[in-house]
């Protein structure tokens, strides 16, 4: 069984408008993936294609107006949705940990760091202060944050970009999570530094076997670092399988832009790369997501599309992907 | 950089806002009709005695002298001598500034003590019945003008329910003001065990004291509830939700990310929070500063409503400098350059 | 259903657009209500006064609330609720002209001062923030009794002090769309300044200066009244509000409460509907506040 399985989740956005009519806009549609212990699993998208509102669907860290609308969530045999706010928390920061964008800005402003690592140990794992400050010590090491003693009782705003981001990683792990989400954990960061960041990473969920989600919209990062990729569009998961199997033989029309239109690092942030306008998600058209701008797009399109097995664990959702892989591919692997 | 540094040159900043004021004040007074020979001449001055007043007030010079005259006066502590009262407006002024900062300092504070508890509470649930609820209790207290309060405050609970004194002064008439310490009747009742002038005191201070916490509560719960809903939308407090922080925790981090913007604005509140004791001394008969200010300005005393708005303003920019070394301390992100 | 892309304004759309407006913000609907409440009080005084306001009965001064006089009779023999209702006309008659005053003034300075920058704007700014350490009431007070005392110079004073509110407000919006795209190349067209000015920075600038009329025409409204109470700007027997409570001040503590009372409920009334109204526009112009179901 798998430690995370999330199942036709579904997130939208209602709330009143000027002229108190009801909008409804489906952010998450019908979104299903799974996750097991020391995998990586890396979750593409252009800016507004539901990654971060997937990680936070599942954490219950959701703002009005958006909210869960259907589906479930399994993480470790238990059902998230249907637990209660003090349950959920209790897991957040525990079992389930995150790291996010914007690492200076997320620490507290008012607290040194080491009593940050310190307060979300003991939050979770109890113990005496002078274990979690041993544990907080150990962590700052094994983040590679040079000289932790000293750095200690540093104030974040001392701290660089890619030193706040370890300070958050370290912080992810101080409660040895089975589940590490990272919303966009580089970006905004150095190049260098991103990659010592994204090898930190993978050193960790090898070291600590833990199962590991990354969003980005760069390609480049999930083809070096995830085992697994799921491509999302307008909410929906449009591919997704072993990385090296999705981006040597795309099925989907839109994987297959991604891939063809930038080079493999080229990060995609601007939608107009790609063409088409973003889909309004009030107005969701009956059929694919993606019949407006799909080279391929037929009538058959206005039916939705059934997610086809492209080979095994590579799956599409696209009336057509069957046949464009029977031409390239071989048998199972 | 060393602390007592840093307030040194804070302090030194503040020297053009203080030469801005004074000459902000000097401008004040000698904006309009006001003729402050007539008054103090009276009617039936004959044109010579108006020369020989015009020429003591130094009225003659060229305005720009005049203005260094002051300024050099006011240095060494003149203030001039105020025509009501013949006596030295630094005087008079100094001797009932220390009774307005007591009505100041409790209104003031408990007004602070109630109201920011109240919008953190109403910023923790949005929208929610308290919420609503104090935002228009809030409003409403926008809206009360604080004198009518004290003269209802008055009618209530001194002539129908007799249960306060009648609204003159700081003690009663019958009772003999304690030796002088702070210059506070209450507690200088207190320290020198003058149980019956602190008492008296404290019975005169109620009701003037609870007009001006509902006037300063208002715009510090409104405002406090804006601070804390913006620190609960920022990537801190999203982190710390994130993180599974209890939420005794993440209120305490709401709280103590929200001191800095409080304390600023509870001290630009301050400023105006004096006018509406000036007014609340009026109607309580208080003898403080506000009292003797409004009194002048109504009258026309000249000299006096020129060292009555330069102690305001005096004042505030102290209270400002105040908040600055508040906030340097509190704030480790305060820069010290 | 609800096309929300069209521009036909029918009167079923204009309809529902107040109805939604309604109901996203109550606190605004009643501020609006009690606004046009003390609106037809002071325009149509005439048909709400049983008495005149100014003619006194001798034989029957300072009697209480009575079949014949609601709120009672003064300390001249007045009729209080017919001055109340007249005292309306007052509320308006300043607050209104005053903001216009202010926006007048504040608005233009706002924009040359966010536009221009430089020597001009650290001037005015260090002016405004000057102004700052005097409390608002003393300032008033101390002008206007300087200045001499009349109701057009309480407008003017009332109105010159409120404009660096607006000015504020308007020039730090400014600030911010100035290294816009759209002004940029509005200037790079070569579009006048005066234009650049108008037609591009003002209709942008103003939201904000706008859900304040309502907050300073309150104040102006209670300020106005603290002065009448203190006795400058507004004699008796005028009926103001802050006049009449000046009046019924020395008959609090002798138990003729009705003549200081119902002027003071009037003035609280009038402007807690301003303030309903203010704040009820911020909420509606500040999309994080539309999230509730």
């Amino acid at each position: 069984m798998s430690l995370l399985s999330v199942q036709e989740l579904q997130t939208h956005f209602i709330y009143r408008d000027i002229d108190y009519q009801f909008r409804e806009a489906k952010a998450l549609n019908k979104v299903t993936l799974s996750l097991n212990a020391g995998e990586v699993l890396g979750i593409v998208g252009e800016t507004g294609a539901g990654k971060s509102l997937t990680a936070q669907s599942i954490c219950g860290l959701l703002r009005p107006p958006a909210q869960i609308v259907g589906g479930s969530v399994m993480f470790d045999g238990k059902e998230l949705l249907s637990l209660s706010e003090d349950e959920i928390n209790a897991i957040r920061g525990a079992d389930i940990a995150m790291v996010v964008q914007n690492p200076r800005s997320s620490l507290d402003p008012l607290t040194q760091i080491g009593k940050q690592l310190v307060r979300v140990h003991q939050t979770h794992s109890g113990g005496t202060i002078l274990e979690s400050r041993q544990k907080a010590l150990d962590m700052m090491r094994a983040v590679g944050i040079p000289d932790p003693l000293g750095r200690f009782n540093a104030w974040p705003h001392e701290l660089s970009g890619g030193m706040a981001q370890r300070v958050l990683i370290a912080m992810a792990l101080m409660n040895e999570p089975k589940l590490l989400i990272a919303d966009e954990p580089t970006t905004g960061l150095d190049v260098t530094v991103q990659a010592q960041i994204l090898d930190l990473l993978e050193d960790l969920v090898n070291q600590f076997d833990m199962a590991c989600m990354i969003i980005t919209h760069d390609l480049g990062i999930v083809a070096h670092y995830c085992d697994q990729v799921a491509v999302m569009f307008a909410g929906e998961i449009v591919e997704q399988g072993p990385t090296k199997r999705v981006f040597q033989t795309p099925a989907h029309p839109y994987t297959q832009q991604l891939l063809a239109a930038t080079p493999e690092r080229l990060q995609m942030g601007i939608r107009s790369q790609l063409g088409g306008q973003p889909p309004d998600l009030f107005n969701l058209p009956t059929g694919c997501l993606s019949q407006d701008r799909c080279p391929k797009s037929t009538k058959k399109c206005e039916t939705p599309p059934p997610m086809i097995d492209v080979s095994s664990g590579h799956l599409a959702r696209c009336h057509f992907a069957e046949s464009d892989n029977k031409a390239g591919s071989k048998g199972g692997d | 950089m060393k602390f007592s540094h840093f307030i040194f040159r804070r302090a030194l900043m503040v020297i053009p806002l203080l030469v801005g004021v004074l000459f902000l004040t000097f401008m004040l007074v000698r904006v309009g009709g006001l003729d402050p020979v007539g008054l103090l001449a009276g009617p039936t001055a004959t044109a010579e005695e108006f020369e020989m007043i015009r020429e003591e007030l130094g009225l003659n010079e060229p305005l720009w002298r005049q203005f260094v005259i002051y300024t050099s006066n006011v240095i060494q502590g003149d203030l001039g001598e105020s025509w009501l009262s013949n006596r030295p407006v630094l005087e008079d002024i100094g001797a009932r500034a220390i009774i307005s900062l007591e009505l100041l300092f409790w209104g003031i504070g408990i007004g602070t003590l109630i109201g920011v508890p109240l919008g953190l509470r109403a910023a923790f649930r949005p929208n929610g019945r308290f919420d609503q609820t104090t935002r228009i209790l809030s409003l409403l207290g926008f809206s009360i003008p604080t004198y009518w309060l004290g003269l209802v405050m008055l009618f209530v609970f001194f002539y129908l329910l007799r249960w306060a004194p009648p609204g003159m002064g700081r003690i009663s008439l019958m009772v003999s003001p304690p030796d002088f310490v702070t210059g506070s009747y209450f507690i200088d009742g207190i320290i020198s065990a003058n149980w019956r002038a602190a008492y008296s005191s404290l019975t005169h201070l109620i009701l003037p004291v609870i007009c001006l916490a509902i006037v300063s509560a208002a715009p510090i719960i409104k405002q406090t509830r804006a601070i804390a809903l913006e620190v609960i939308s920022s990537d801190t407090v999203r982190f710390a939700r994130a993180s599974g922080l209890r939420t005794k925790t993440v209120r305490s981090i709401v709280f103590r990310n929200s001191a800095t913007p409080i304390v600023t604005f509870v001290g630009t509140e301050i400023t105006g929070l004096v006018g509406t004791m000036s007014l609340i001394e009026y109607v309580f008969a208080w003898g403080g500063l506000g009292q003797y200010g409004l009194n002048a300005i109504v009258r026309g005393d000249f000299t006096a409503v020129q060292g009555y708005v330069l102690v305001l303003a005096l004042f505030s920019v102290i209270v400002f400098l105040a908040v600055d070394i508040i906030i340097a301390i509190i704030e480790p992100r305060a820069d010290l350059k | 259903m609800n096309n929300p892309s069209s521009n036909r304004w029918t009167l079923a759309r204009v309809h529902n657009r107040a109805r939604g407006l309604a109901r996203l913000s109550p606190t605004a609907t009643a501020g609006v209500i009690i606004i046009l409440f003390f609106g037809i009080l002071a325009l149509f005084s005439n048909l709400f006064m049983p008495h005149d306001p100014v003619a006194s009965y001798t034989d029957r001064i300072l009697q209480p609330p009575s079949a014949d006089h609601w709120f009672g009779t003064d300390g001249n023999g007045m009729d209080v609720f017919s001055r109340v209702i007249y005292g309306a006309k007052f509320g308006f008659g300043i607050a209104i002209p005053a903001v216009l005053i202010s926006l007048v003034i504040g608005v233009p300075v706002g924009l040359i001062a966010g536009y221009r920058g430089g020597i001009l704007d650290e001037v005015l700014m260090r002016i405004f923030d000057g102004l700052r350490v005097f409390p608002s009431i003393i300032l008033a007070l101390a002008v206007v009794a300087a200045t001499g005392q009349s109701l057009l110079n309480v407008v003017l004073v009332l109105g010159f002090l409120d404009s660096p509110v607006f000015a504020r407000l308007v020039r730090s919006e400014v600030l911010s769309l100035r290294s816009s795209i759209f002004v940029e190349s509005a200037i790079a067209a070569g579009n006048p300044t005066w234009r650049i000015l108008f037609l591009h920075l003002l209709p942008n600038s103003i939201e904000g200066a706008m859900a304040q009329t309502a907050v300073r025409a309150a104040w102006a409204v209670r300020i106005s009244a603290t002065l009448a109470f203190l006795g400058v700007g507004i004699q008796a027997p005028t009926p103001e509000w802050g006049a009449m409570i000046r009046q019924g001040t020395e008959f609090m503590i002798t138990g003729q409460w009705w003549v200081a009372i119902f002027p003071g409920v009037a003035l609280i009334f009038l402007v807690f509907g301003l303030n309903l109204f203010g704040d009820g526009l911020q909420d509606i112009l500040d999309p994080r506040r539309r999230t509730s179901k």
